[in-house]
């Protein structure tokens, strides 16, 4: 795909020091964004006093699996990972599926519901109502966030009012409140306002454009339902576009911390994300991170290094949290790496 | 068009008066379906997108107790907040956060975008897959926290081991700690969903378009520079607003790394509006989210008159 360097003379020595050199370029910058997942690997199998030494452990001298024991045993809640456990509440794996309940449920709602609906504004609908429904699903897009942030709080909390809870008008003709449903503190609470996304809707409706007409005119004279031609001939070819999305919302679901910070209270309820977090800050609170107080020879402190609680448990569990963002990458890679062109962006 | 020809041409016939009714039952049925292609999403856009929008100017009018019944207080919440000084340092912070960001990443993913489409495919699938390799802003927030660790961090040795320097506060000084925000997203920079449009967008480049430059007697950064580039304008501009954007409303970074400390030098909107939440003091928090938001679209609005859609793109 060489467009830069010319066609013709690409022998010439010095044309060829430069491919070498923007060749090497790029390598060495590969292994500097490569340099994060080997000190998080390095440091999840160095011993606790390891880590805190002021020499930093770049190659594993003396490893140990530890602190993988240590969360695999906090998984199971016994042994010393009750240390752990203790530092956040509950079982590890409570977390992991948490995280990964919101995200399967999230992705499995969100990808038909905003497909169909770019895929009947891209080919169902013309002109002018083409127009609107498209400006109603995208006009959100440049919102930000934060100006979303407390009516959805609000929501959550009082479904289907958006106000706090003492504003709530009464029933009509009567003073008991409106009835209200409450997602805070549920895993919902994530999901659903997760499920339609104005960004996601753009990716879509760009691909779907890029479809012809014949393909449905000609299926639609064959005398299929809208709903089957979508289901059989524009969703096989439209697969490309769909783990695009997925790795976009999986992505996003799996690493949203400010939003479940925001409506998840109880620890059982908490994605991975939080949790790990909240053992961070435990962690620096205990004394477990400051040299000083986790070198002094306290019986408490001794056995917590032992056990692996310092850098090194946290490396670890901040690996737990990339292995699901990995394996959906390779799961889409193909066509995440070939490249979908987001149309419609511009 | 072929209507009026056919009316005229084909006289009619019994099967012909039948034609149009079951043509009108089958735009019925599909206007039906059309309905229900969009109806759960439009709930959904409904519910969760316009509604909380709508009702978050309406609450910032108003006292938005959480206990008792709310009052419209008019400008009340704007009037506190514009005069709350830490506001003034929270939206500074956010803006030099946000423009060092940008100035400093955005180059980044263009360049190694432009880099990798001139390598052999077999060679460039394994890069790519190498440089897009993702890792959780959670776990690396987490690992810099450590690299950045005053007593025993890498970062800490390689200063005072290797270069000989004083002690260093990195994140601990007020006049530092942005730049530190900002350091670990230069070094170890990938192309990211950036990398993946501008990949997206060489692809569609003509090919007769470099060789014609290359008669011409371009080389290499001259293609970049006169084909490249403008090419890729339009992408280039929707990835500047979506970065200035995410920069300034960056919330996960900051929080983990320093949660706003020292004295509150890295403290972003994002992180000061949390605090009102948490004080629940939620008619401020609406009023605040929404100068951020009037910065932003300010923002956005400058960047439409100024970088106008090149004409011969």
């Amino acid at each position: 795909m060489s467009m830069l360097f010319p066609k013709v003379g690409r022998k010439q020595p010095l044309l060829r020091l430069g491919w070498w050199l923007m060749v090497i370029l790029l390598s060495l910058g590969v292994l500097t964004h490569l340099v994060p997942f080997y000190i998080m690997i390095v440091t999840s199998i160095t011993p606790a006093q390891d880590t805190l030494s002021t020499t930093p452990v770049l190659w594993p001298l003396h490893p140990t699996l530890a602190a993988w024991k240590l969360v695999i045993q906090w998984a199971q809640n016994s042994g010393s990972g009750a240390l752990l456990a203790g530092s956040a509440g509950e079982p590890f794996w409570v977390y992991f599926w948490n995280s990964f309940f919101m995200t399967s449920v999230t992705l499995l709602i969100s990808l038909p519901v905003t497909s169909m609906a770019a895929y009947a504004t891209s080919k169902l609908l013309r002109g002018r109502r083409a127009r609107w429904t498209f400006l109603f699903f995208i006009g959100t897009l440049m919102i930000p966030l934060a100006v979303l942030l407390i009516p959805m709080l609000f929501l959550t909390l009082n479904f289907p009012f958006a106000l706090p809870g003492a504003s709530i008008p009464n029933l009509p003709g009567t003073d008991q409140p409106f009835p209200t449903l409450s997602l805070y503190d549920t895993p919902w609470a994530i999901i659903v306002p997760g499920i339609f996304n104005a960004y996601n809707y753009l990716i879509f409706k760009g691909y779907f454009d890029t479809i012809p007409d014949s393909v449905l005119q000609a299926a639609r004279v064959d005398g299929g339902s809208e709903f089957n031609i979508f289901r059989r001939i524009v969703f096989p070819m439209s697969v490309p576009v769909y783990s695009v999305v997925a790795w976009i919302q999986f992505y996003a679901v799996w690493d949203s911390f400010l939003w479940p910070q925001l409506v998840i209270q109880s620890n059982d309820k908490a994605p991975t994300a939080l949790a790990i977090y909240t053992v961070m800050n435990n962690f620096i609170n205990s004394g477990v991170m400051d040299r000083a107080t986790a070198l002094s020879q306290s019986a408490a402190m001794r056995s917590a290094l032992a056990a692996g609680l310092s850098w090194n448990g946290l490396m670890v569990l901040a690996l737990l949290q990339t292995f699901p963002i990995f394996i959906m990458f390779i799961l889409c890679r193909e066509y995440l790496l070939r490249g979908v062109r987001i149309q419609g962006l511009k | 068009m072929s209507e009026p020809l056919t009316e005229v041409a084909v006289p009619a016939s019994a099967s012909e008066a039948e034609q149009p009714a079951q043509a009108q039952r089958l735009r019925r049925r599909s206007r039906l379906e059309t309905w229900l292609f969009l109806l759960p999403a439009a709930l959904f856009q409904l519910v969760w997108g316009w509604y909380p929008l709508l009702m978050a100017f309406l609450i910032s009018f108003t006292d938005a107790q959480p206990m008792l019944p709310s009052h419209f207080t008019g400008l009340a919440s704007y009037l506190r907040v514009w005069n709350d000084p830490l506001v003034g340092q929270a939206f500074r912070v956010t803006f030099f956060y946000g423009s060092m960001l940008v100035a400093l990443t955005f180059i980044f993913p263009l360049l190694i975008a432009i880099f990798l489409m001139e390598l052999p495919p077999r060679l460039m699938r394994w890069m790519m897959i190498l440089w897009f390799l993702p890792i959780s802003v959670i776990a690396n927030s987490i690992l810099w926290r450590y690299l950045y660790n005053e007593q025993y961090g890498l970062l800490e040795y390689i200063a005072t081991e290797i270069l000989h320097l004083p002690h260093q506060p990195f994140l601990n000084d007020p006049h530092q700690v942005l730049f530190w925000l900002v350091f670990p997203a230069v070094v170890v920079a990938g192309p990211g969903v950036a990398g993946l449009a501008y990949m997206a967008a060489l692809q569609g480049i003509p090919r007769s378009y470099f060789e014609a430059a290359e008669i011409e007697g371009a080389g290499f950064w001259r293609k970049i520079w006169t084909v490249s580039l403008p090419r890729l304008r339009p992408v280039i501009a929707v990835m500047l607003v979506y970065g200035i954007i995410q920069g300034l409303q960056d919330y996960t970074w900051p929080q983990i790394l320093t949660g706003g400390q020292p004295e509150g030098a890295s403290r972003t909107v994002m992180l000061y509006l949390f605090s009102y939440i948490q004080n629940q003091r939620y008619a401020d928090a609406t009023a605040l989210s929404i100068y951020l938001f009037l910065v932003i679209f300010a923002i956005v609005v400058l960047f439409r008159t100024f970088f106008k859609e090149d004409p011969d793109a």
